[in-house]
């Protein structure tokens, strides 16, 4: 056992999580999904736990994926659409439950995050539809004694020359057929939905107030509960004020829970208000010492003394700066930061006997299942998870601490209870993006190229959090808690998380190459934050190669060019960013431009952006985006998913900062963690490279070169090479 | 016992006085259109018409309502229509995750019923206080102006709304 946890690849395969690129191949089970029981009526075609047939003719999709903003909910159904030749508003989508059938065929998780969705899903998905239409037509051409090729599908019916006839009329005989495996997909060139821009199926309902969202879940019995937690993440509970909190009105119960105490009550308002009367004394944890200044002093410390461990080397590596006349040096940092969500987390959760049913809003349900069943004491067969639309995601619902904390309080009070945390609880207790320094050393040589390339960045890993969280759901009782106790070391002995790296030295060309990391763990909880690794790693490394650039005196966007020969797509996207962005001549008067480009999640993406500092505030006024994802399922989605990853983006720029003094988080909500509003959205347009080629990334990846565009827009109007995010002129 | 209108129809409510109505309209009324984002003002999720200006009413104790009248996002348009707004935010694709956008189009409601032609300075005046971390901002321009122009020459004055500055809300803000 002690053997096969040493390195990452196999642990990750034994706990079947993958990060960082890391690809576990598990076949998506198209048939048969014994336990699921979906009620569409008798003689429903039951064709897998994706699509179900009524005889009234409506197409039912279990969609497996999240939707919280990024486009799942109508991409995922466009496939289903398009093999099934009927319209997406026309079909059925229901939230998945959780079962084996969902989880992904990567990741043999259902769970949605890395921006995987249209890459992962696009043929399996299509391939479910497709059967389906063949069991369709081969049913029909059965009833109506025809050849199956004289049948076609169209607009959500099957038509033959007798007539064109609903597909209800056929499913009671589809369903005493075998099903048909590997069906033909439809060629491209006959593509109706996919690569068209259709408006979201999910819009109507979040217009008018009835898409819900976790926090919207309500029945009559549920309390809510307010939970108190100790200002430094992990304290313990030593004593707390519950009589005279009992005696208050609307109260029903205070309880322990030993990582803070809740009240459960009647009525939100009252609840936290009651909650506020507490006046708990904590055991502070040995977090207590934290604060970020030392912390960040530590790193570059560390990057000092540490060699640090081999993530990457080709060529001679860092060696080849020995042979350089000249090397270019340079190091940035990156803040913690919050994902921030618009819906703060949240979990509904009734328990009842051997059962429970838990509404929350999640991008990782099979993992909220095993561990209500876990803390619950139930077996998770028995949770029922019901999904819902998601207020937002970036990462932070891929962790299921508010499950646990609501579980545990369900289960002390009795109560079905709905736990809300405040905004200020929501900042204050997240699973941060972890802090980052980063030094450079380069060499060019007289030609402008790059010869040798070297980086170090010093910092915790993202990684090792989604296995704490996760580990316990996947195992066995007795075998999760014997290697839950190990966690940590077993998270230490990772050679390397590829999350701390990924992005700083892959995407141009040079002989020599070499990156190192230095894992510095801080004790607090870091994570996914959108775009992962690669939302400092972008800043990092483009604003590094626009120094590179002004010192061999070369044009930025030419030296991007010059240095990207090996892979063409990336620098097309280069191109066409500053074709389309006017380089050297800025729309806006007075604003100078700056371009940044980025490799995430499989897709290309370069921005150019423009950009004016008058009393030494940074004003965006464009960003002119060049993205290529292989085939854009919904090309509308797609700009829309970098208009939104840009804006995210751009309050990170601009504003994104977590401190932390004596282990407590300083930031508290929106007006010392602002975020960007409308009057600081600057113009974005978005151009897609045409492609044939397979769905890469869409949710994540327009976000990694937006800070470095405007630094290095900001460079060329002032001079100043800004190296720390946010930006700052002071 | 607090009386006011809710979206045409006269309510009462027995909830404590300090209840802000964000709470009131979620718990007691059980609208669910109105979203919880901050509880200080500073991001609109919450909004409402109070009297058809825009507030925030995650920081308004109910009690500061009474004989008023109380719109929601459920009461802009019948049940399955949409208002020119909501159909300009279809049309344009504007929802991502969603959460913000009931706030929004409160937003968005009360500035054309007030100045049926914004400028974009007026737009961004108006919807200042209402964040999206999904950045659909681009977006929800577009859609105000398509509505505009969908509204034509139609569109009629309404009443004051209240523009937002964070300082003023901070200052009657309600840490929770």
């Amino acid at each position: 056992m002690n053997e096969a946890l040493t390195t990452r690849r196999q642990f990750l395969q034994m706990v079947g999580v993958t990060g960082g690129g890391l690809v576990v191949s598990v076949a998506l089970p198209a048939c048969a999904a014994p336990g699921l029981n979906f009620d569409h009526g008798a003689g429903t075609y039951f064709h897998n736990a994706l699509i179900q047939i009524a005889p009234d003719s409506r197409i039912h999709f279990y969609n497996p994926r999240s939707e919280m903003g990024q486009g799942v909910y109508n991409g995922m159904t466009t496939l289903i659409a398009e093999e099934l030749s009927t319209d997406p508003d026309k079909i059925e989508v229901h939230f998945a439950p959780v079962h084996e059938a969902y989880q992904s065929p990567e990741s043999g998780m259902q769970s949605t995050g890395g921006s995987t969705s249209m890459r992962v899903f696009y043929t399996p998905m299509r391939q479910a539809a497709a059967n389906a239409r063949e069991a369709l037509l081969q049913a029909a051409a059965e009833q109506l004694g025809v050849a199956k090729d004289s049948l076609t599908l169209d607009n959500g019916k099957v038509i033959a020359e007798s007539g064109s006839y609903p597909f209800g009329d056929f499913t009671a005989l589809a369903g005493q057929r075998p099903i048909p495996e590997n069906a033909p997909l439809k060629p491209a060139a006959q593509f109706k939905y996919i690569g068209k821009e259709t408006s979201r199926i999910d819009a109507p309902a979040k217009v008018d107030g009835s898409a819900m969202f976790g926090l919207d879940a309500d029945f009559p019995g549920l309390k809510k509960a307010v939970l108190q937690r100790c200002p430094v993440a992990g304290g313990k509970v030593k004593s707390f004020d519950g009589d005279a909190v009992k005696a208050m009105p609307g109260v029903l119960a205070v309880v322990d829970i030993e990582t803070g105490v809740a009240v459960v009550g009647e009525h939100y308002w009252q609840t936290r208000q009651a909650a506020e009367k507490l006046n708990i004394e904590w055991d502070l944890p040995e977090l207590a010492d934290l604060s970020t200044d030392k912390y960040f002093t530590q790193l570059r410390q560390q990057l000092t003394e540490d060699k640090g461990g081999k993530a990457h080397r080709e060529g001679e590596g860092a060696k080849g700066l020995e042979n350089a006349s000249e090397v270019v040096k340079a190091e940035y940092s990156a803040p913690f930061l919050a994902h921030a969500t618009m819906e703060p987390m949240n979990c509904t959760i009734k328990i009842d006997g051997d059962k429970a049913d838990v509404w929350t809003s999640t991008q990782i349900p099979q993992v909220v299942q095993g561990l209500v069943a876990r803390h619950a004491g139930l077996d998770a067969e028995n949770v029922n998870v019901h999904s819902s639309f998601l207020g937002g995601g970036f990462g932070r619902r891929l962790y299921s601490d508010y499950v646990v904390e609501a579980t545990k309080i369900a289960v002390a009070s009795g109560f079905p209870i709905q736990l809300i945390w405040s905004r200020e609880e929501d900042t204050r207790n997240d699973v941060y993006r972890p802090g980052s320094v980063a030094r450079f050393e380069a060499s060019v040589n007289d030609d402008g190229l790059i010869d040798t390339f070297f980086v170090k960045r010093a910092g915790a890993n993202a990684f090792p959090a989604i296995i704490d969280s996760a580990l316990p759901t996947l195992m066995p009782l007795g075998l999760a808690e014997w290697v839950g106790n190990r966690v940590e070391g077993v998270v230490a002995g990772f050679e390397l998380d590829t999350t701390s790296t990924e992005g700083l030295y892959e995407d141009y060309d040079a002989p020599n190459k070499e990156a190192r990391h230095v894992t510095v763990d801080s004790g607090l909880s870091v994570g996914f934050w959108r775009s992962v690794g690669h939302s400092f790693s972008g800043f990092f490394k483009e604003s590094f190669i626009d120094e590179l650039a002004h010192h061999a005196g070369v044009d930025p966007y030419e030296f991007r060019m010059n240095n990207s020969k090996k892979d063409k797509r990336f620098a097309e996207v280069i191109k066409l960013a500053a074709t389309k962005g006017n380089w050297g001549n800025p729309r806006h008067a007075g604003a100078t431009q700056g371009i940044a480009a980025h490799t995430s999640f499989y897709s290309r993406v370069a921005e150019v952006a423009e950009v004016s500092v008058e009393n030494g505030n940074i004003k965006v006024h464009r960003i002119t985006c060049a993205v290529d994802c292989g085939l854009a399922v919904n090309p509308d989605i797609v700009k829309a998913q970098m208009e939104s990853s840009i804006i995210y983006g751009l309050t990170a720029t601009l504003y994104g900062k977590i401190d932390i003094e004596a282990g407590q988080v300083r930031q508290s909500n929106f007006h010392d963690y602002p975020m960007l509003r409308m009057q600081e959205a600057p113009e974005i347009e978005v151009h897609i490279v045409p492609s044939q080629e397979a769905p890469t990334g869409v949710g994540e990846p327009g976000l990694p070169p937006v800070a470095a565009a405007v630094a290095n827009a900001v460079y060329k109007a002032t001079g100043k090479r800004l190296r720390e995010l946010p930006l700052s002129l002071a | 016992m607090i009386n006011f209108t809710l979206n045409g129809k006269a309510v009462s409510t027995e909830a404590p006085g300090d209840t802000p109505l964000l709470w009131v309209v979620r718990d007691y009324f059980k609208l669910k259109g109105s979203k919880f984002g901050c509880g200080m003002g500073l991001c609109g999720a919450c909004t409402m018409h109070l009297d058809g200006q825009a507030i925030r009413t995650c920081i308004t104790p109910v009690a500061a309502i009474e004989g008023k009248s109380v719109t929601t996002i459920e009461g802009v348009s019948p049940k399955g229509a949409y208002n020119s707004i909501q159909q300009a935010w279809i049309d344009h694709s504007v929802p991502q995750c969603g959460y913000c956008q009931s706030g929004q189009i409160m937003s968005a409601t009360a500035l054309l019923a007030r100045n049926p032609n914004p400028t974009d300075a007026e737009i961004d005046q108006a919807m200042q206080g209402n964040i999206c971390r999904c950045g659909t901002y681009p977006r929800i321009k577009a859609a105000i102006k398509k509505a505009v122009s969908d509204n034509g020459s139609n569109g009629s004055s309404g009443s004051e709304v209240a523009y937002y500055t964070p300082s003023n809300q901070l200052e009657g803000g309600n840490n929770a």
